[in-house]
């Protein structure tokens, strides 16, 4: 039953329609995403990978998906371009996204990986190119979420993890309905790996530069 | 919860830098770094304001149990959303949600069915009483039943093993896709919180009981 469902292909299909969006006008930047999206928190090779320090390279991971839509929203509710149901919806998602990047922030503490620098090339100033972006950024979440969650080793961990998930699902679903398309489209929702989530992320070139922080600069919370 | 976090953070180009040397210190901040870390994962890593139940060591008999609840929830579903259409009072948009969410929610009695297979429990009976003939009140119980299907789902999540929880994940945020679905359609917030609170066994037993959707 499990292989009867196509794991990504809605998923796919929203981020070709990022991908379309915004492909025009490419910085030539590749590489740096996946660098950051698949470098975590990067443990010597030699290393054994322990479980917590498993657990954190998935905090980090899900960080870096938090600093993506949070500042997504962040920046589209300052451009001042949507109205009414999309309004309320980036201000309500965008207040939920940046508890979530403060939660994990919190929890991974030193360990943090600091926000990287993007450029949404246009999708926060154009309602429609907004809904479809946030469309395929909620469906992406919740996909990456779920891949990660049966390998929390911490069980508190994963149940803070659970949380985020569903609310991911609850934003999907509500920009999937003010996007006129079916806010749950199939019976089970599948997993995407890292390496698809990551290739998604590469493919829209909204992450255009590691934070540099690396000193003791506190974090910033601005969105 | 946020008090503490400041200090050193290591750079994602030394990260990508396999060349340590060039890097003295990188390997130093990360070691004291996961130390740091690792005390901050040890005390406790629940995100503000959820509470924090009580776990136990995931098992096959501990998922063939924590499965049959779910097939009960399933099957409350099932039936809830059969009953509804064959009431024949829904219009519109709630009609299309009853009908997409109904075909969902069957897939999911059958496939919590087949993975139990001899150990699934038959439904028990029903009774819904006006929620399934009167739309205001579907619409009430709809949001109700979905936000405390997704609540207990959460809840056992850490409960399951690695295995079922992959499966069982694929259900829950369906579920939240309908419970925030159902919620756009009530007029009220679809995502009411930042973080969904996990509910168990009893607290999502208790929520359908007092909705009149679970008997006892």
């Amino acid at each position: 039953m499990l292989d009867q469902i196509d794991p990504s292909r809605a998923i796919s299909e929203a981020a070709d329609r990022v991908a379309r969006t915004t492909r025009g006008g490419l910085l030539k930047q590749a590489g740096v995403g996946a660098a950051i999206l698949l470098g975590g928190v990067c443990t010597p090779a030699a290393a054994a990978a322990t479980s917590q320090k498993q657990d954190q390279a998935i905090l980090n991971y899900a960080l870096v998906l938090e600093y993506l839509q949070s500042s997504f929203y962040t920046e589209a509710e300052r451009m001042g371009a949507l109205k009414g149901a999309l309004a309320r919806q980036a201000e309500v998602v965008g207040a939920h996204e940046r508890e979530h990047v403060r939660a994990l922030r919190a929890v991974l503490g030193p360990v943090a990986i600091a926000r990287p620098r993007f450029d949404y090339r246009g999708v926060t100033e154009d309602p429609s190119a907004f809904r479809d972006t946030a469309v395929a950024f909620e469906d992406l979440a919740v996909a990456a979420y779920k891949e990660q969650a049966p390998r929390v080793q911490s069980k508190e961990l994963l149940a803070s993890l659970l949380s985020i998930h569903s609310v991911e699902a609850r934003h999907a679903a509500w920009i999937r309905y003010l996007a006129g398309r079916l806010p749950a489209p199939d019976a089970f929702d599948d997993p995407l790996p890292r390496r698809r989530v990551v290739a998604i992320v590469e493919d829209t070139r909204f992450i255009v530069a590691p934070a540099k922080t690396s000193g003791k600069k506190p974090p910033r919370f601005t969105g | 919860m946020a008090e503490q976090v400041t200090v050193e953070v290591v750079s994602e180009n030394a990260c990508a830098d396999d060349d340590t040397s060039r890097h003295p210190r990188r390997v130093e901040i990360l070691e004291r770094a996961v130390v740091a870390g690792g005390a901050l994962l040890a005390g406790g890593v629940l995100i503000t304001g959820l509470p924090r139940l009580a776990t136990s060591a995931p098992s096959a008999k501990q998922d063939a149990e924590i499965l049959n609840f779910a097939l009960l929830i399933e099957q409350l579903q099932v039936a809830f959303y059969a009953e509804s259409l064959m009431h024949g009072r829904l219009r519109g948009q709630w009609r299309q949600f009853a009908q997409v969410v109904a075909g969902h929610e069957r897939a999911h009695r059958q496939f919590v069915e087949s993975a139990l297979g001899s150990k699934a429990r038959k439904a028990p009976r029903f009774r819904f009483g006006e929620a399934t003939s009167d739309p205001g009140k579907f619409s009430a119980a709809a949001v109700a039943l979905e936000d405390t299907a997704l609540a207990a789902y959460n809840g056992q999540g850490p409960n399951l093993t690695a295995s079922a929880l992959g499966a069982a994940a694929r259900i829950v945020s369906v579920e939240a896709r309908h419970a925030a679905w159902a919620r756009v359609l009530a007029g009220q917030n679809p995502a009411p919180q930042a973080v969904d609170p996990p509910a168990t066994e009893a607290e999502a037993t208790a929520a359908l009981k007092r909705r009149g959707l679970l008997d006892g």
